[in-house]
């Protein structure tokens, strides 16, 4: 059942009388939302307290409106999902136009907006006259909002989803391509050059397939950007999976990945935080030993707190050959790779600090990069240990050190 | 119901039909600016329609919520906040017919725009973003009589002061690397130059929201940004 059914629903069962005595004559609700006006004569508003407390009841976003379309009312839960976006919602031609439609005969309307302020968000209201019974003193719209941001938000991933797929497979697949060519005509007699000309597809292949999981894994971080994770997750634990999942990759390397962690417990997505320290071990060790030095690549974490909120820092920091700074804004940029030939013997996608900033977001947590030429580069993701619900989806900022 | 309870009812009625149309305005210009940067930095040509084709409703309604004042101010006298109230009301809803004139005139030049000469528009959108947000926050804090929030609208203007001087040189930087490019930045260069007046007006209003709330003025002068380093912004008043 939709919200505006049960609304629907709610407010017919007041008018046949099915409803207690006691909400009709109901007290005051405790307390005016501060955007609400405080006019000085309430008598209008205080009338309708029976339905304001039913509105109260409703899972769903409730606002009372005046026939000018001014806001008399918000139920908590408009408050929580809209918070000060509510207002812009509210004066938007649209908004007004569809409140100038109803009248005796038209007594639904709905008006579908999109706000690129404070954040973007595709909101739909369905407006209902309100029977008079229920409301003698000028508010006479209910409407019912409901957020569709997040279905357009998968919709643009899946969008972008095809976008980047294809523009990313197109040169290894033509590579492919002409290679296949190549074996069918010139060298289909050639058994050393074929089996030069498979290793070389073979390993084109391989890249393709694990672009596309990158990218689906983007994708899946991308949809659940907007929900917060609720487990309990132990630093120390964290870091010993990425220490047993990252051996292989490290002894092949030759590193000794040096880990030294506190068992600190904060909400989080395990699965995810692994995955953040993975991604970021890789690239470490992929960058020390490109280094003149003996690499050596660490993970610590430390508590710490960021924005007066306590947290737990991780830092994988390598003594690698360093990002020049001009970079360092943009690493987090999906494709977006560093120019210089160094990691040419690793070649990535530029997607995994792409991922990490994603989850790092969910968290809402923070990303710091330092990095030195010559010296090394340091990674540290804070990550608070409780985390708020978040008054606005923005996203948190790159702070660089 | 006696005569002197109707008297003062059918007066609160008028001054809630004041805001209402307050409220209305704000609505369309903030969609008129909306319209008009989604039609430059997007391309968006039904944007680009739509923010001038909303003018002559902001006009009228101007006029509406003019006349409406002054009936106010003649037939009522209104003393000490409401007189406040209404002289901000009037001097308000010029400042919103501004901004809506200035959103069209963005509009319209968007739809001559010819954008192939790889110039970028990242600066120009999130100036438009910002001067949107204020604006959004003006005519919230118009809404709520909030004090508090005017204040912090006026001072953020001086961000939209730092991104004009900014997209300023990399319009002229633009032009001097080739002059095919002069015809879009001299059109681009209006659109950033009406997006800081827009600002402008922005902080007029908020500065009308605060002397209308509070009975006194804000500092004559606001602290601005894109001037240089040397500046010290003037103190804010500590209201009662």
């Amino acid at each position: 059942m939709t919200g505006a059914e049960l609304a629907l629903c709610l407010l017919g069962a007041f008018c046949l009388g099915l409803m207690p005595g006691w909400l009709a004559g109901g007290r005051r609700l405790p307390q005016r939302p501060a955007f609400l006006p405080a006019s000085r004569r309430d008598e209008s508003i205080t009338r309708d307290v029976g339905l304001e407390e039913m509105l109260g009841f409703l899972p769903d976003c409730a606002v009372l409106l005046a026939r000018n379309g001014s806001l008399r009312f918000a139920n908590a839960e408009a408050l929580a999902v809209f918070g000060d976006a509510l207002g812009t919602i509210i004066r938007h031609p649209d908004v007004f136009a569809a409140l100038q439609r109803l009248d005796a005969e038209t007594v639904l309307a709905t008006a579908d907006i999109v706000l690129d302020v404070p954040v973007r968000r595709v909101v739909r209201l369905v407006f209902r006259l309100v029977p008079e019974a229920l409301s003698q003193a000028g508010v006479p719209v209910l409407a019912i909002l409901s957020d569709r941001s997040e279905k357009e938000a998968v919709e643009r991933v899946r969008a972008d989803f095809v976008a980047y797929a294809s523009h990313e497979l197109r040169t290894p697949l033509a590579a492919l391509i002409g290679f296949i060519e190549t074996l069918r005509g010139p060298a289909a007699d050639d058994p050393a050059a074929q089996k030069q000309f498979l290793e070389i597809m073979a390993t084109q292949a391989g890249r393709m397939q694990r672009l596309i999981e990158q990218l689906l894994a983007l994708s899946r971080v991308e949809m659940t950007e907007h929900r917060r994770p609720r487990d309990e997750v132990d630093a120390a634990q964290v870091v010993a999976r990425v220490r047993d999942e990252s051996a292989p990759l490290c002894s092949a390397r030759g590193i000794v990945l040096e880990t030294e962690a506190h068992p600190v417990a904060f909400q989080g997505d395990e699965d995810q935080i692994v995955q953040v320290l993975l991604n970021l071990v890789e690239n470490a060790t992929k960058y020390a030993v490109t280094g003149k030095r003996v690499p050596v690549v660490s993970l610590v974490t430390s508590e710490g707190v960021v924005g007066g909120k306590d947290g737990v820092s991780f830092t994988v920091t390598d003594n690698g050959p360093g990002i020049e700074a001009q970079h360092l804004p943009r690493l987090t940029e999906r494709f977006y790779r560093v120019e210089g030939g160094q990691g040419a013997t690793a070649p990535g996608y530029g997607l995994g600090l792409a991922i990490v900033r994603h989850i790092v977001d969910r968290h809402d947590g923070r990303l710091f990069i330092d990095s030195v030429v010559g010296e090394g580069t340091r990674i540290t993701v804070w990550l608070p240990v409780r985390g708020e619900r978040r008054q606005a989806r923005e996203r948190p900022s790159l702070l660089l050190g | 119901m006696t005569e002197a309870t109707h008297t003062v009812k059918s007066y609160e009625q008028e001054l809630e039909r004041l805001r209402g149309m307050m409220a209305r305005m704000g609505g369309l210009v903030e969609r008129q600016t909306a319209q008009a940067v989604k039609a430059v930095v997007d391309g968006d040509e039904e944007a680009a329609i739509e923010a001038p084709d909303l003018d002559p409703e902001v006009d009228e309604l101007e006029r509406e919520a003019e006349a409406l004042a002054i009936r106010i101010l003649a037939l009522r006298s209104p003393m000490a906040i409401d007189l406040r109230e209404i002289v901000a009301a009037l001097k308000i809803t010029g400042d919103l017919e501004r901004i809506g004139d200035y959103a069209a005139s963005i509009a319209r030049r968007a739809l001559k725009l010819d954008m192939d000469g790889g110039i970028s528009l990242i600066g120009l959108r999130s100036m438009g973003r910002l001067v949107q947000d204020n604006l959004r926050r003006a005519i919230d804090a118009l809404a709520t009589r909030d004090r508090d929030l005017a204040v912090a609208v006026w001072q953020s203007d001086t961000a939209v002061d730092e991104l004009y001087t900014a997209m300023f040189r990399e319009l002229m930087t633009y032009m001097m690397e080739d002059p095919r490019n002069i015809g879009s930045c001299i059109h681009l260069l209006f659109v950033a130059k009406n997006l800081e007046r827009i600002g402008d007006h922005t902080t007029n209003i908020a500065e009308r929201i605060y002397y209308a709330v509070t009975g006194e003025m804000l500092p004559a002068v606001r602290p601005r940004g894109g001037l240089g380093p040397q500046q010290t912004p003037p103190a804010i008043p500590d209201a009662r």
